[in-house]
């Protein structure tokens, strides 16, 4: 009977061209989109020519300086400023004079950067002219230093060496971490309509009160139709993260390689599919509450919208965090839980006692979010409208 | 609802006459087992509505108004036979069933068509189809031709004809006074949450001194009793 039920609810909801829209049609074009976006932002400015203005007095004793930075190009201007206002340059470079005679005179040349800081391409070529610049400038004094017979290293008293402790692009890897992100909301989304509508909708439609009379019993009813929910959020979260896993290793290079999945890639996929099963089960049961608690479903929408986007609040906290910063508290609470453990996962790191933990926690999330639902479903005033 | 007693024997059909708001339909829903009574109990084939209520689930066809309780994404056919499968039916009872109902009620032709698509006539024959597909001794009725074109009206009263014969026992309410006049071996009036008769027709009639159904509802109901010129 539950099973049948079940099937009955599943057929019901595939039905409805939303929960075939949002379950199955937008986490792949959502993901397909992302993807490829942040494949897009990740290998920015790597084959791309940047436009640099400069005044008519750079000569080739300037150009000299950026010889190594293939990717620029100098545009002879009356006025950089102008240029870049306009549009003809990315970035505008003056010089107060040339370095041609640069060792002959101890004047310091003033150079003036003009550009847009919050435009990406910008702050690639200012930050490529400031490193062709500072190489430059320690080459002078190295070379002045030489002159006075004076080692470079008295003036370099230390060097600084940076070492990531995560493998990869460290910037990729925090646009990867917004895959989890994206994978949260897309099951809230993929599933809401099907839980609006199988108990809100019922209601609504008076279809409730029609089951209610049959001699079936409220709990089977329950169960089924939560079953139904959790397919479809479940289904949902599999479908995007297929997606993700698919075109990233078919389609992408850069996002590839920041996604380090350790030497066991098949148990990490294995580990981010039961994760993405119990998330899609504790947010089937928090649809379901809300379904439960609204009359109709647009109530039930106007419930369950916020409590989506409270997401992601854990989401974001997670996010600004390193791996290591990452607390035992972290992988108790759940939903928060979730986040961490696919951080841990994107970089490969398969921690068992991580993973029971977060699984079991939010296990324990939905069996106490379905009691809730039983209690008020077992009540007439929050079964049927009237 | 207050002092509200009466009995409906097996194989009868009552009618439930009263105004709008009077509280026909909460004691329909109370005897369907929908509602809890506050105080008092009701008893449907000698089950308890709420200690007992699974068993009477089993014996009672309930349809209220123009609520049809239909997914308007199943065919016909798939409604019939998923509320056959939550009465507990197999598939060869559910298949005859469906042929029997739907040969009744002239289901035939939009048997495999989606509810949605449906006119408000055909959603009502499949709803009632619905409300007997498994066959209960006891059927409750609320207001079931509410609007309902002449056609329909008349299958309606044609499947009360009809499960008046099998023994059937039969609530139904409405606020067409000739329908239960037509239909119902007796009736009860309510006013105001109170029942103010319960008794055959004949009783009625012969209570009242007139066989005008109409103008008794109207003195008895709407007019408290007072001068009601016909």
């Amino acid at each position: 009977m539950l099973f049948n039920i079940y099937v009955k609810e599943l057929k019901d909801c595939f039905r409805d061209r939303r929960t075939l829209l949002l379950s199955v049609v937008l986490p792949i074009v959502l993901m397909t989109g992302f993807v490829f976006l942040f494949e897009q932002l990740g290998s920015h400015g790597k084959d791309e020519v940047y436009t640099v203005a400069v005044t008519q007095s750079f000569d080739e004793a300037d150009r000299a300086i950026f010889a190594n930075y293939k990717n620029l190009e100098f545009i002879e201007v009356n006025d950089p400023k102008s240029a870049v206002l306009d549009g003809l340059a990315i970035i505008g470079l003056e010089f107060s004079r040339s370095f041609k005679d640069v060792e002959k005179s101890n004047d310091a040349i003033k150079i003036t950067i003009i550009g847009d800081a919050l435009s990406q391409n910008s702050a690639i070529v200012m930050s490529n002219i400031e490193n062709a610049l500072s190489d430059y400038e320690r080459t002078i004094i190295s070379e002045r230093l030489q002159q006075h017979k004076v080692d470079i290293s008295t003036i370099e008293p230390f060097s600084i060496v940076y070492e990531e402790t995560i493998d990869g692009d460290f910037s990729l890897a925090m646009l990867a971490y917004l895959i989890p992100l994206i994978l949260a909301v897309s099951v809230g989304i993929g599933a809401g309509p099907a839980a609006a509508d199988l108990f809100a909708g019922e209601k609504e439609r008076k279809t409730m009160e029609a089951l209610l009379m049959t001699p079936i019993k409220r709990s089977t009813l329950l169960l089924a139709k939560w079953l139904a929910v959790a397919t479809i959020a479940t289904l949902t979260g599999l479908v995007t993260l297929i997606v993700i896993v698919m075109e990233i290793f078919l389609f992408t290079t850069d996002l590839k390689a920041a996604i380090s999945l350790g030497k066991e890639p098949y148990i990490v996929v294995v580990i981010a599919i039961l994760v993405v099963i119990v998330y899609a089960l504790v947010c089937a049961s928090i649809l379901m509450l809300t379904s439960i608690l609204a009359k109709t479903i647009k109530e039930a929408q106007t419930y369950s919208a916020p409590i989506l986007m409270l997401i992601l609040v854990p989401a974001f906290y997670v996010m600004g965090l390193g791996v290591n910063e990452l607390t035992f508290f972290d992988f108790v609470i759940p939903i928060v839980n979730l986040f961490a453990i696919f951080k841990e996962l994107l970089l490969g790191i398969t921690q068992y006692n991580h993973i029971a933990m977060t699984l079991i926690s939010n296990l324990a999330l939905t069996l106490i979010i379905f009691i809730i639902c039983r209690i008020l479903f077992m009540k007439d005033r929050w079964v049927m409208n009237s | 609802m207050k002092h509200v007693s009466f009995e409906v024997k097996q194989g009868e059909v009552l009618g439930l006459l009263g105004e709008n708001g009077a509280g026909k339909t909460t004691l329909l829903r109370t005897i369907a087992t929908l509602l809890e009574p506050t105080a008092g109990q009701v008893q449907v084939g000698g089950f308890n509505t709420v200690k007992e209520s699974a068993e009477i689930q089993k014996k009672i066809g309930v349809l209220f108004g123009s609520e049809t309780g239909l997914y308007d994404r199943f065919t016909a056919r798939e409604n019939l036979e998923y509320f056959a499968m939550l009465y507990g039916l197999g598939k060869h009872e559910t298949k005859v069933r469906i042929d029997e109902l739907s040969k009744m009620f002239g289901m035939r032709d939009y048997l495999s068509r989606k509810v949605g698509d449906f006119s408000k006539g055909m959603r009502q024959k499949v709803a009632i189809a619905r409300t007997v597909i498994h066959n209960p001794q006891i059927i409750i009725f609320d207001e079931p031709t509410t609007g309902l074109d002449i056609t329909s009206s008349n299958v309606f009263r044609q499947l009360i004809h009809q499960l008046k014969r099998e023994g059937k026992t039969i609530i139904f309410s409405s606020h067409i006074v000739e329908e239960v006049s037509m239909l119902c071996d007796a009736v009860a009036m309510i006013h105001q949450g109170e029942l103010v008769y319960h008794g055959t027709l004949e009783q009625l009639y012969e209570q009242e001194g007139s066989r005008d159904l109409n103008y008794i509802f109207m003195s008895k109901l709407v007019r408290g009793g007072d001068d009601y010129a016909v």
